[in-house]
């Protein structure tokens, strides 16, 4: 059977209207023909957001019964109880609480569609924001030195051909760490902006898109041949497909902030049907070392965005949900100690949220012991109880049936803890 | 510089040091360093001292701003919440309304406010800044004081985004980072590590030393429960304890400063070394600023101390820079192995720095971060060596270490030419330099800085941005660096006027082959050309191109800028739709351009 991305390598076609070579225009528009209906069956994915800077675990979903953690935050801490002016936490089980700003996230944990892993993290125990985020995103985290990141190796594993260039998408501006290596994977900010522009003269964009799509492809640089054939690959997906006027969910109600906007796109991407499988997005402002906040503040805003941004994502994948699955993700968790300085230095076990129809939601996995100071990590962290690649690899195996940890995560081999449906 | 070696003319030669040291070689820069001679011009730009009067003269009556002292800055560019403050005190908003008023109306309410007392918006200082960095590196003469302002403010990175610092860094880049880029590492990291934009951006500012013994388990300092009395007696008693509401340890300093800004991640230091490190330097804050908000009682305190007793408390001040010993830590404290005694005060931070300035990992961590960006993205560790080796020699002296690097063969090596992907400041800059264009809004190219993934002095962590061209190149940025190199030649980004013809003393090439070769040589001087013109001469001599253009254009309609009759003629007076417009973005867009 013919692929489309075998289609158009076979038959060296440029889809940027006329054919300069002289491409007969019937093979064009049997090129087009092909996009609908989509030539991609609708696939599982996997949506990774990270959160750089180390979120706060332990005020994101609080063990608000453990008296140490009360004692260790004088101004943080936050109670399940209603005080004056301020809601309180929103209860999970009697012992852990959200934050109330994650309100969003508290109704799809009741409707067991969100599930929360506490005390996850990475066994190296590095506090540098760069070299455990480096460390997550290849998923080595004793080994400096490989070169591909854990995203890059899951689209390598899932077992058929690239069956677009658009299968690995990151809405950032750069390519994450997670995403580098040998198997295609692509960064854009803007579905719309993906096109070789020419103000007011779309045949020059013609002429000079097949002109740089020929000087990169002969190009002895490697990495820019590569990324060039790429580029060309996905515009003419993209080009056929209305970027332009999308219309989320309804029931969808994004924010304005950078969040937002990448997810907004992703959830355009999955119902595109142009072949994602793994879609990538980032979220800024967890390093709360200074004035962090407790029901409101620092820490207050970036939650609140960022649980209404993922929510909205799920709203709007709407009929999509069942071939979904969100996962976040940060480098490390907070001290359990306050600061001097009204906020909280890098520590260790942060926890993650995972949202999906097929997970075992509704749970807050992992374990969290009481936070005396003998059990903490150092005298001073919540210890990392979890390994981040035991949540990663479930989750790779579940959605995409990739069984070989040590080809995802080299030299690891782990037992799931049942975050997803068996 | 051994490049005959490597068997390189001149020519070649020059091109590549221009590659190296400066945004993009103009037209005619070849030549010129030639004929003044390869060494003599390398020289000249590690003296950087060649004139730029008149560019400096048209930025400053632009962004007078930039050369505020921070106190000044404070005072023009007030935070939000200090306007408010000022506003409920001359009585123009009631303290009991702000809730009430809804923000929209508050907002015109501040923005009426600070039009009247003639405070400026702080966007347009980040404005101005941006607008700096671009022409300095677009038409300085002293090209290599730009590159590494460049480099080293990356090095010791500080981001807009954290409004605390953002304030403080005209002064950062202008007096901590400009004046040092070619001197002593030392002199570098101490004016960096003193800076208020570092103290605010790394927290160094409000870490302190908290006597626990004096404190009961669970209860809040004791400058918390103070109640507000207008006993003097007992407000004297507020002395005694740091001015700031918080206090206790912050490493985020301490940490960056061994792993970014000298030994390097893997430079052999624990955490315990950053704990104790960041003991070190409790104290290192910022002398109060201003006259108004926080701070400035403990200002009117600090001012009240005779210069005597300042000194004899020991406290220490330069410029901006205070230690204060009632915050400092005065136990002992051992890091990577040196004892510091208890009662150090001050000097333990200083000599803290002066041991990381001068240690073996900072001289390998330094010299491999200078050969990356101006030799390879993988530099020969035999390079590094040499590099670190006089590193260590010279006492941390960055211009001994960078004449190392020029006079060593693997600078000059096949592996090193052209193998740098430009970062997008430097692929943006390189081709306003090599067309010559007229720069007259900078900020008409921050978009496209933005949407490459560069945007300058945005920059969140305290990493800097990577300088590796796998973080450059992906599927998304490179598709905007094309269609940065098609705007900017058809005239299309906003603030950069190019005239083409110029270039070519206003000869119009006779073909669009003609066009290609003619441009190529001018902006990627010494490059082989061979695989560009044997791909694109075909494509741009079709004959079936000009009809096929004619006719699609007419059949456009609506548009009549379409209506022109031929977009592969050259029309001098329409560039916009020349088709040498048109070869020239594609030959800024094409990989040749993106390498260095």
């Amino acid at each position: 059977m013919i692929t489309r991305r075998g289609f158009i390598k076979s038959s060296g076609l440029a889809l940027f209207g006329i054919g300069l070579g002289g491409v007969p225009t019937f093979v064009v528009e049997a090129a087009n023909r092909i996009l609908e209906p989509s030539p991609f069956n609708r696939k599982k994915i996997l949506i990774c957001i990270f959160q750089r800077g180390a979120m706060d675990g332990l005020m994101a979903v609080t063990p608000y019964s453990d008296p140490f953690l009360a004692n260790a935050r004088p101004s943080l801490f936050i109670s399940p109880a209603k005080q004056a002016s301020n809601s309180g936490l929103i209860d999970l089980d009697g012992h852990f609480g959200m934050h109330p700003s994650l309100s969003s996230f508290a109704g799809l944990f009741n409707q067991k569609q969100l599930a929360v892993v506490h005390g996850i993290g990475s066994p190296n125990n590095s506090r540098s924001h760069f070299d455990a985020q480096d460390y997550m995103e290849s998923g080595t985290p004793f080994s400096k030195s490989t070169n591909s990141g854990w995203l890059n190796r899951a689209v390598g594993l899932i077992g058929h051909d690239a069956l677009s260039p658009l299968q690995a998408v990151s809405l950032t501006s750069s390519l994450p760490r997670s995403f580098y290596g040998p198997n295609p994977t692509m960064a854009l900010s803007n579905l719309r902006d993906f096109a070789i522009q020419m103000n007011g003269n779309p045949l020059g964009a013609n002429i000079a898109a097949q002109s740089f799509e020929d000087l990169y492809d002969q190009t002895s640089a490697g990495l820019l041949k590569d990324t060039g054939k790429e580029s060309f690959e996905a515009m003419k997906i993209l080009k056929n497909a209305d970027t332009k006027n999308y219309k989320p969910n309804p029931k969808a109600q994004y924010t304005n902030s950078p969040l937002s906007n990448s997810l907004k796109q992703i959830a355009q991407l999955v119902k595109m049907n142009v072949g994602l499988e793994i879609g990538f997005a980032e979220s800024g402002g967890w390093d709360t070392h200074y004035a962090q906040g407790a029901q409101n503040g620092t820490f207050s805003r970036v939650i609140d965005d960022f649980s209404k941004s993922i929510t909205a994502l799920w709203n709007d994948l709407d009929t999509f949900q069942d071939d979904v699955v969100i996962m976040t993700m940060t480098e490390f968790g907070r001290t359990v100690k306050e600061n001097g300085t009204g906020g909280t230095d890098h520590g260790r076990g942060s926890c993650n949220f995972i949202i999906g129809n097929n997970i075992i939601g509704g749970k807050v996995h992992g374990s969290v012991p009481v936070l005396a100071k003998e059990n903490l990590e150092d005298g001073r962290d919540l210890p990392v109880t979890t390994d981040f690649r035991t949540v990663f690899s479930e989750v790779a195996d579940r959605q995409f049936n990739i069984h070989n940890d040590d080809a995802l995560f080299p030299g690891f081999s782990s037992t799931p803890i049942g975050v997803m449906k068996a | 510089m051994p490049y005959k070696q490597a068997h390189l003319t001149d020519r070649q030669a020059a091109a590549h040091l221009l590659s190296r040291f400066t945004f993009g070689a103009r037209p005619g820069d070849v030549d010129s360093v030639v004929k003044m001679g390869l060494k003599n011009w390398f020289i000249a730009q590690l003296n950087g001292d060649l004139s730029d009067d008149s560019l400096l003269t048209r930025i400053d009556t632009v962004n007078k701003d930039l050369r505020l002292s921070n106190g000044e800055m404070l005072k023009a560019f007030p935070t939000t919440g200090l306007v408010i403050q000022m506003a409920i005190k001359d009585s123009v908003i009631q303290k009991d309304s702000i809730g009430s008023l809804g923000k929209p109306k508050l907002k015109a309410m501040l923005q009426d406010y600070m039009k009247r007392k003639g405070f400026k918006n702080i966007p347009d200082l980040y404005k101005e800044l941006q607008a700096r960095k671009i022409l300095m590196a677009a038409y300085s003469k002293n090209q290599l004081h730009e590159v590494l302002t460049d480099f080293w403010y990356n090095h010791f990175n500080c981001a807009l985004n954290k409004e605390d610092c953002s304030r403080f860094i005209p002064d950062f880049e202008r007096d901590a980072i400009r004046p040092n880029v070619l001197g002593k590492f030392q002199t570098l990291l101490v004016a960096t590590a003193k800076s208020p934009a570092m103290l605010f951006y790394l927290d160094n500012f409000s870490s302190s030393y908290t006597d626990t013994s004096r404190l009961r388990p669970n209860n809040p300092p004791k400058s918390l429960k103070l109640p507000l009395s207008n006993d003097t007696s007992k407000r004297k008693s507020i002395t005694q304890i740091p001015p700031r509401r918080f206090q206790g340890l912050n490493e985020n300093y301490a940490r960056e400063v061994m792993e970014l800004h000298t030994l390097g991640v893997d430079g052999g230091y624990t955490q315990s070394d950053v704990t104790q490190a960041a003991r070190i330097l409790t104290g290192w804050t910022v002398y109060p600023i201003s006259d108004q908000g926080p701070g400035a009682f403990a200002k009117k305190l600090l001012e009240k101390l005779s210069p005597e007793d300042f000194i004899k408390k020991g406290f220490v001040r330069e410029g901006d820079f205070l230690f204060t010993p009632n915050r400092h830590d005065p136990g002992s404290k051992i890091v990577l192995g040196h004892v510091f005694p208890a009662g150090g005060g001050y000097q333990e931070g200083m000599d803290l720095l002066s041991i990381l300035a001068h240690h073996n990992s900072t001289a390998h961590f330094i010299s491999k971060k200078l050969a990356i960006r101006f030799v390879s993205d993988n530099p020969p560790k035999s390079l590094i060596e040499k590099m670190a080796t006089t590193f260590l020699n010279t006492d941390g002296n960055i211009r001994e270490v960078l004449i190392t690097m020029v006079s060593s063969p693997e600078f000059w090596s096949p592996t090193s030419l052209r193998q740098k992907t430009k970062s997008p400041f430097e692929y943006i800059l390189s081709s306003v330099r090599s067309l010559n264009s007229k720069i007259i809004d900078p900020n008409g190219l921050i978009p496209w800085l933005n949407r490459m993934g560069q945007p300058i002095y945005y920059f969140t962590a305290p990493t800097g941005f990577p300088d590796q061209g796998a973080y450059w190149i992906n599927t998304g940025s490179l598709l905007n660096r094309m269609n940065f190199g098609l705007s900017l030649a058809t005239g299309k980004v906003n603030g950069i006027k190019t005239d083409l013809l110029a270039l070519n003393n206003y000869h119009e090439p006779e073909s669009n082959e003609a066009a290609l070769l003619t441009f190529s040589t001018i902006m990627l001087p010494e490059r082989n050309l061979d695989e560009t013109m044997r791909r694109l001469s075909p494509l741009l001599s079709h004959p079936d191109l000009h009809t096929k253009i004619e006719s699609a254009g007419s059949n456009s309609g609506s548009n009549p800028s379409m209506n022109k009759p031929s977009v592969m003629e050259i029309k001098p007076n329409d560039k916009n739709t020349s088709s040498l417009a048109q070869v020239v973005g594609i030959i800024i867009g094409s990989p040749e351009f993106q390498r260095r």
